[in-house]
């Protein structure tokens, strides 16, 4: 019976999970389409939301790598990877309340890492796993989409330099309808099935499918895809704000060469077997695409803000993963953990949505 | 631990991705040019010229397209 509770919480956390990333996330696709006006912030979001939905349905083949080569095997039970979600549902909250992008993959393995940490203790964390699949990626990319996005913008005004600014910047904008598309459908593929890999990781755990030769199954797909869907639906305006027009004010060439750099990194380094961080990469393009132009036309400090933001990404959800494992572990090992974690953190939720409702939407569309 | 990077596998990422960003930039620009040229030709009675400059302009666009779709199957194939 309670591992059946544990079951429930964590499939109920893990599509949370999957709303706050859709939700946190949505800033990395369409952020710049909005900013240079290629797209309404109503299409584009929608645009996202659909894409993202289908993005989640297009490749099942890994559903089930989240932390994996980076925490033992066997330290990741229902109760670790439940403190794990709450850590990195935690920071994606936290960053979003502060309009800062940052990844909610390095969040979700920051959270796992820090409750395995915490559940088995340092044996549990498999240091060369996290060098290559977490530190080294979160340093490559946002300097590899800045260079790219620089050199590209550079090259494209060279090209179009010459040319009334009208007929070149509908253009882009058109441009940018497929390079916003290209970012969500491969958001949707990549961030979907992290929540599909929890879940189904979780029913393994209890015994409902064999750890081997399982397939992920259909409300398992269709969950994920729907919740992401509705996270990016309901947009995260302050990071939008943030991505599409306090670091640089863009004119649509920048903003493809953003996009279209960041998307060409981020497939390329897919098709290599190296995933990148959407959202380090398109961080990194829409500077260096503001950079090119004009070194001053970054707003430095707002970008230090982002990098802090990274870097503290992982120890943060960790030290929150560990201390909800604690907490629940208080309690025992059985449901009553979770349960006292779980109703705590949405009063907190419902504490600061309430008070962001009553205050009035303090960032909108067209802020 | 950083014995765990593969610094080959690193170096083919930088400059595969350095080629595929400038090409989608070159392309990209130059189908933006041939569209643009074509239309001012074309009002200036040089229709012979503007075909040319639709032609480039198609032929990038093609190339575009190419790259996406090369991006979708790279999607699917994950």
């Amino acid at each position: 019976m309670d591992s059946d509770i544990i079951l429930v919480i964590v499939v109920a956390t893990a599509l949370a999970f999957d709303f706050t990333n859709g939700f946190h996330d949505t800033a990395n696709a369409i952020a710049t389409s909005v900013s240079t006006r290629a797209m309404s912030p109503r299409f584009a979001v929608a645009l996202a939301s659909v894409l993202n939905f289908v993005g989640a349905f297009l490749s099942l083949a890994v559903a089930a790598t989240v932390a994996q080569g980076i925490v033992e095997s066997d330290a990741v039970t229902t109760t670790v990877v439940f403190a794990g979600l709450i850590g990195a549902i935690a920071w994606n909250l936290a960053t979003w309340y502060f309009g800062l992008p940052s990844s909610s993959s390095h969040a979700l393995i920051g959270g796992v890492v820090g409750a395995a940490f915490a559940a088995s203790g340092p044996d549990a964390v498999i240091g060369s796993g996290l060098v290559e699949k977490v530190l080294v990626p979160g340093l490559l990319a946002p300097v590899l989409a800045f260079v790219v996005a620089g050199i590209a913008i550079v090259i494209a005004y060279r090209i179009v330099g010459r040319l009334r600014p009208g007929p070149v910047n509908r253009g882009y904008r058109l441009g940018q309808l497929a390079t916003g598309s290209m970012f969500s459908l491969a958001h949707g593929t990549n961030d979907a099935q992290k929540t599909m890999g929890i879940i189904t990781l979780a029913l393994i755990a209890h015994g409902d499918i064999p750890a081997n030769d399982f397939e992920v199954p259909t409300w398992v797909v269709v969950s994920s895809a729907t919740a992401i869907a509705l996270g990016t639906y309901s947009g995260g305006w302050r990071i939008i704000r943030t991505m599409g027009s306090r670091i640089i004010k863009m004119d649509p060439a920048q903003g493809f060469s953003a996009q279209g750099a960041g998307a060409a990194v981020v497939l390329t380094a897919s098709h290599l077997g190296y995933p990148l961080s959407t959202t380090h990469v398109i961080s990194g393009s829409v500077m260096g695409a503001g950079a090119a132009k004009r070194l001053s036309a970054v707003r430095w400090g707002l970008a230090g803000n982002i990098v802090v933001a990274w870097i503290l990404t992982l120890p943060s959800s960790a030290v929150i993963g560990a201390s909800v494992y604690g907490i629940s572990s208080v309690f025992g090992s059985g449901a009553l953990g979770p349960i006292v974690v779980s109703v705590c953190v949405l009063m907190l939720m419902a504490s600061i949505f309430g008070r962001r409702v009553s205050r009035g939407p303090a960032i909108t569309a067209e802020a | 631990m950083l014995a765990a990077v593969d610094a080959g596998q690193l170096a083919e990422l930088v400059w595969v991705a350095l080629l595929a960003g400038v090409a989608t930039s070159v392309l990209f620009a130059t189908l933006v040019v041939g569209a643009t040229r074509a239309t001012d030709l074309r009002r200036e009675g040089r229709h012979a010229a503007a075909t040319m400059a639709m032609a480039v302009s198609a032929v990038a666009a093609l190339a575009c397209l190419a790259g996406m779709a090369f991006g979708i199957a790279v999607i699917l194939s994950k």
